[in-house]
């Protein structure tokens, strides 16, 4: 049985390095699967120690934040397709009309 | 009638007529008409003041006070009725000398137009009304109240002829000046309060005998008396108030209002007594301000301004006489005072009326056209000087005699009478003897009935009133004069004559140019015309007052407004520097986000 350190280790593997995605990718959409790779990161930690306590809650949990990840995703989508009809780019570099 | 009801009366009285003449419409516009009801008011207030003054005179005392805005155990003033042996004589005085000058106006104003003449008359009444409420007043409140009213009535009567830039800026000169004065008025009845808890004056003299106050505050109350009597260095309004009509002149600037200091100093002796330095002072300014005025009035031409710095001199010697304690002989001389100088206003105006001119080099030979003016004015100016039979001797001797223990001022106050016979004898001289020195002159006519009757009246009473000197003193309570011709009398007389000796001398129809002023008194003439006080004022006024300002002036621009522009300009600053964190990234936010979190869990795994 592989134990449940080494699933938590690869989840804050994968949670780094979607947060580094999130923090250094300049296309909307390499952002965009950053996060979902953090997201995961998260699922997989759910599902790990779902498993090692024995109930089935963890899993639930997974299912349920699979579910918002996708509703997420698609709000994500819209806003990327959004930004490129009024801006003809999806480099968040150019978005940054914000700025003080 | 009742006493109470009566003394309401006398206030009231000119007050409703001030009402009725100034606000509604149909009498103001109608100036003899305002004029009739004024003056048919006012001699009802001296038919009440005359039956009063009989009670008074039986020793029958009235004091009625009302509580003003009372509240659960105190009030926060009072007002109040009085009638004693002191209110009585001037509530008399104050109607009659007004009776006589609103009568007289009617006739020497006829050519105004109606509407000014309604104005003028609704200030009449008011004044009156003023007045009155000043001599009645039981407290210290309402005293200054009225103390400020009659001061408001002197700026808007010498600013009758509003028109006229120069009686615009004698009015405002003389209420700033009162102004002045009247804000250490108050700063003293402030005080006296504060130490007293108290503004009732008879509660007042009573506790000044147990307690004295200390002579700051008693100055401070004098520097009121000094702007309203005219004493140096606050008399510079006075000779300017002549812009105002001489009616007016006669009545507030002569006669009533002007006195109206020397009524408080003789109400409020006790208080000035109680401290003797104080006392002193005030004995120096009177006698200073007397030969002062006397000084400058001999090298006058203005014959108004003549008999201002007299009336000025005259006040210096009241002050003077209750400086020295002699507070009968203030008050006496107060009232004889009141008629001769308000006859000899009315005659200067009525000499006025005839030719046109108030400059006494313009006049000469007018014995010829006005043989009444020239006696009455003539009645007036032997009273004055102190000739026996006339008031002025007798009151005069009592101010005199009561400065005999202070050398020095006894000495001033008699060279004072030998100017005073000089500078009033010369002024008749120009005016009746000789010839004519005008067309205006030349062509001077003698005024009508309605002016010389009120002449006639107050010449009587400047002849007989010094015979009442005992009676007066009686009624008062204030000493026993028991008159006696003594030395100072003696020399006071010998000095009066020789003035008028040299009137006549320097400036009577044998000397060569009757108008010149004499040799002896050209250094006098020529500090005159230097105008030193009034230059003092102005050096004081763009010096002190200007450099004060700007002093003001920096603190307010480079400190206060420097705080306030340090808080903007950080604001500003640290805006600025701080703007630069927005890039407006989203990576970034996230990244501040991120940077935050960590912070946390560092400080929630180390501190927590």
């Amino acid at each position: 049985m592989v134990p449940v350190s080494s699933y938590m280790l690869l989840a804050a593997g994968m949670f780094s390095m979607g947060l580094y995605g999130v923090l250094t990718r300049k296309n909307v959409l390499g952002i965009l699967l950053s996060v979902e790779l953090m997201a995961n990161a998260v699922n997989v930690n759910l599902v790990a120690i779902g498993r090692s306590l024995g109930d089935g809650r963890g899993e639930a949990f997974a299912l349920f934040a699979i579910a918002l990840t996708v509703a997420e995703v698609v709000v994500g989508l819209a806003i990327v397709i959004f930004l490129h009809r009024s801006r003809r780019s999806i480099d968040v570099d150019q978005a940054a009309s914000m700025h003080g | 009638m009742k006493s109470q009801a009566l003394l309401l009366l006398v206030v009231v009285l000119p007050a409703l007529c001030a009402g009725v003449t100034g606000l509604i419409p149909y009498v103001r516009r109608r100036g003899m008409l305002a004029g009739t009801l004024s003056s048919l008011t006012v001699l009802a207030t001296l038919v009440m003041s005359l039956v009063l003054l009989g009670r008074a005179n039986g020793g029958e005392k009235v004091i009625v006070n009302v509580q003003w805005m009372p509240e659960a155990g105190k009030t926060l003033a009072e007002f109040g009725l009085r009638l004693d042996g002191i209110s009585a004589p001037m509530l008399v005085v104050v109607s009659l000398v007004a009776a006589m000058v609103q009568i007289y106006s009617l006739s020497y104003l006829h050519e105004e137009p109606s509407e000014s003449l309604g104005r003028y008359f609704t200030w009449h009444s008011l004044f009156v009304f003023s007045m009155q409420a000043l001599v009645v007043s039981t407290n210290l409140m309402q005293l200054f109240g009225a103390w400020e009213l009659v001061g408001l009535c002197s700026y808007l009567l010498i600013g009758y002829w509003w028109a006229k830039p120069s009686a615009g800026k004698a009015a405002v000169k003389a209420f700033w000046v009162n102004k002045f004065g009247d804000a250490a008025f108050l700063i003293a009845i402030i005080l006296f309060h504060a130490q007293y808890k108290t503004w009732d004056i008879d509660a007042l003299e009573n506790q000044v005998r147990v307690t004295p106050p200390g002579a700051l505050v008693v100055l401070l109350l004098f520097m009121g008396v000094m702007s309203k009597s005219a004493q140096f260095p606050l008399h510079v309004w006075l000779p300017d108030a002549m812009e105002g009509p001489t009616p007016v002149s006669a009545l507030l600037h002569a006669a009533t209002m002007v006195a109206a200091g020397v009524y408080l100093l003789v109400r409020f002796f006790p208080v000035f007594a109680a401290n003797a330095d104080a006392l002193t002072v005030i004995m120096y300014i009177g006698i200073f301000t007397a030969l002062f005025a006397a000084l400058t009035a001999t090298v006058q031409t203005d014959v108004k301004k003549v008999l201002a710095y007299s009336t000025c001199s005259q006040l210096g010697y009241m002050v003077a006489a209750v400086g020295a304690g002699g507070k009968l002989a203030a008050y006496f001389h107060l009232t004889t005072h009141a008629f001769f100088k308000a006859l000899l206003f009315l005659a200067a105006g009525s000499i006025i009326h005839g030719v046109h001119s108030n400059e006494l080099p313009a006049m000469g030979g007018l014995w010829k056209k006005m043989k009444l003016t020239t006696v009455l004015f003539g009645i007036g100016v032997l009273a004055i000087a102190g000739i026996p039979g006339f008031s002025g001797f007798f009151s005069k001797d009592l101010v005199l005699e009561q400065l005999e223990h202070h050398t020095v001022v006894w000495v001033v106050g008699l060279l004072t009478a030998g100017l005073t016979a000089y500078y009033m004898g010369k002024a008749f001289v120009l005016a009746f003897a000789g010839e004519a020195r005008s067309d205006g002159a030349a062509h001077a006519h003698e005024s009508g009935l309605l002016m010389t009757g009120p002449m006639v009246l107050l010449a009587v009473l400047a002849v007989v009133a010094g015979f009442f000197a005992n009676p007066f003193a009686r009624l008062t309570h204030l000493a026993e004069p028991g008159f006696h011709l003594t030395t100072t009398g003696i020399l006071a007389l010998v000095l009066a004559l020789g003035g008028l000796g040299a009137a006549w001398l320097f400036h009577g129809p044998r000397a060569k140019d009757p108008a010149a002023v004499p040799g002896f008194l050209a250094p006098v003439d020529a500090l005159v015309k230097a105008g030193l006080v009034d230059r003092f004022y102005e050096w004081s006024y763009r010096v002190v007052m200007l450099g004060l300002a700007k002093i003001i002036g920096w603190v307010d621009r480079y400190l206060v407004d420097g705080v306030m522009n340090l808080f903007g300009w950080v604001a500003l600053e640290g805006g600025a520097a701080l703007r630069v964190v927005q890039t407006g990234r989203a990576p970034d936010y996230v990244f501040a986000v991120v940077v935050g979190l960590v912070a946390l869990m560092a400080w929630g795994y180390v501190g927590g």
